[in-house]
């Protein structure tokens, strides 16, 4: 054997173990650079690891960042309460102006209506029932202004929110009523479904000037939209004559025809209801 | 004789219910996104073959994100018909297509309509034989964004659930 190869073995028997670890840290080595410079491979072990950073982050903005927008926001608005203004305004004047108009409406309407009165009987009458009752001629005037009424009455089969029968004591009536029918359904759905109690139903609709009573049958129900005050004893009067109306002008035969249904609708509430 | 009918869109987020709805009733398309909340309701009117009109009122369900049970029950007492609306290019929204059919047939006895949506971002022909190889059934495929086969479609239905 010569010395060459002597040596070959020797090296190998004392360098054995180096050589195993260096081979291993060269395979590591190669793994690392393919982890690296492949983007699939990077981004599945990196995106995790930006995750959980980007969630502690939006978790913290409440906290960090919170205070400083707020008090931005309130320094802003200190500083520019003209633009404030002048950015609220026609909101406002909006609400004010529809206010405004729906109760010069009902004023006008009110003096048209007492005007052709003046001399009738029923003034007389309220004159007369104004001094028994101790108030003046126009606190009374004021209550009878203020008289509940019906703007529109609406007969809608309960599930499909298909509209039967309709009818208003107004003639502006430019509202898609299908379409009103279908929303208050929904409306009605939502939130009898939202606030499980049971089989309890959607009864009244409060908007501002208006208020939608709903009075629920078997397979439909009737949507009655008020103006002016929706007390008690309108509500009970109300009810009585929809549950008269329902009793003895609505047969399952009149659910189906729905001409018929609304020409009965009208002549039973073309009278003032209270 | 007045007459109306209440059909209700069904199917996943995004798969263009709204879209459909805009495009049949408005004639109107938008590439915006906007997710539909509870529901929304529109009427058109179709005079039919017969000369009679049919008021359509067409209920636009919010979306649902695994099955159609998820939907608000609600909603879809009443109804004369179902749209279902799958999305072309994206398989988790017809994927449980055979199994909410068989939920709305066996609590709703109205027909349902299955419409793919989005024709005009696939391959027609290879869309309809993928979708038969995968056993997924429909009435329709359409594009609410060109209009294709929008018209037709809600046409047809409107004559079906008046017979």
């Amino acid at each position: 054997m010569e010395e060459q190869d002597k040596l070959k073995i020797l090296k190998e028997l004392l360098l054995t173990e180096e050589k195993e670890f260096t081979d291993s840290l060269a395979e590591k080595v190669e793994e690392l650079t393919k982890i690296v410079h492949q983007k699939k491979e990077l981004s599945y072990k990196v995106d995790p690891i930006i995750d959980d950073k980007l969630d502690d982050f939006v978790r913290e903005i409440p906290k960090t960042l919170g205070p400083t927008i707020t008090e931005a926001l309130k320094e802003e608005i200190k500083n520019s309460q003209d633009a404030v203004v002048e950015a609220l305004f026609p909101i406002i004047g909006k609400m004010i102006k529809k206010y405004i108009a729906q109760e010069m409406r009902l004023l006008s309407e009110n003096i048209s209506r007492n005007t052709r009165k003046a001399f009738s009987f029923k003034n007389w009458f309220r004159r007369t029932a104004a001094k028994a009752q101790g108030i003046t001629e126009g606190d009374l005037a004021i209550s009878d202004y203020n008289k509940p009424r019906l703007v529109q009455m609406f007969v809608i089969e309960k599930n499909s929110g298909i509209l039967i029968a309709d009818y208003s004591p107004l003639s502006d009536n430019t509202i898609d009523k299908e379409m009103v029918a279908g929303m208050l359904t929904a409306i009605k759905s939502f939130v009898e479904d939202a606030f499980e109690g049971g089989d309890q139903n959607l009864e009244l609709i409060e908007y501002e000037l208006f208020t939608i009573h709903i009075q629920n049958f078997y397979s439909y129900y009737v949507a009655a939209v008020i103006s002016g005050a929706y007390t008690m004893m309108f509500k009970e009067v109300l009810e009585d004559q929809i549950i008269d109306f329902a009793t003895h002008n609505i047969s399952s035969k009149d659910l189906e025809n729905s001409t018929l249904f609304t020409q009965k609708l009208k002549k039973h509430f073309a009278d003032e209801i209270v | 004789m007045k007459l109306s009918k209440k059909v209700v869109l069904l199917g996943h987020f995004g798969v263009g219910k709204t879209s459909l709805f805009k495009r049949f009733i408005d004639n109107e398309f938008s590439e915006e996104y906007k997710v539909t909340l509870g529901v929304q309701i529109k009427k058109k009117v179709v005079i039919l073959p017969d000369g009679r009109e049919l008021s359509m009122i067409i209920w636009d369900a919010e979306g649902h994100s695994n099955s159609v049970e998820d939907t608000r029950k609600s909603y879809l007492l009443g109804s004369h018909a179902f749209i279902y609306v799958f999305d072309l290019t994206r398989e988790d929204t017809y994927i449980h297509l055979n199994k909410d059919l068989t939920y709305l047939k066996e609590n709703y006895k109205v027909p349902t309509k299955v419409l793919g949506n989005k024709l005009d971002l696939v391959n027609e022909k290879e869309m309809i034989a993928a979708l038969k190889s995968k056993d997924i059934p429909f009435d329709c495929l359409t594009s609410a964004k060109t209009n294709k086969n929008v018209q037709q479609f809600f046409s047809d239905l409107s004559i079906e659930i008046t017979t």
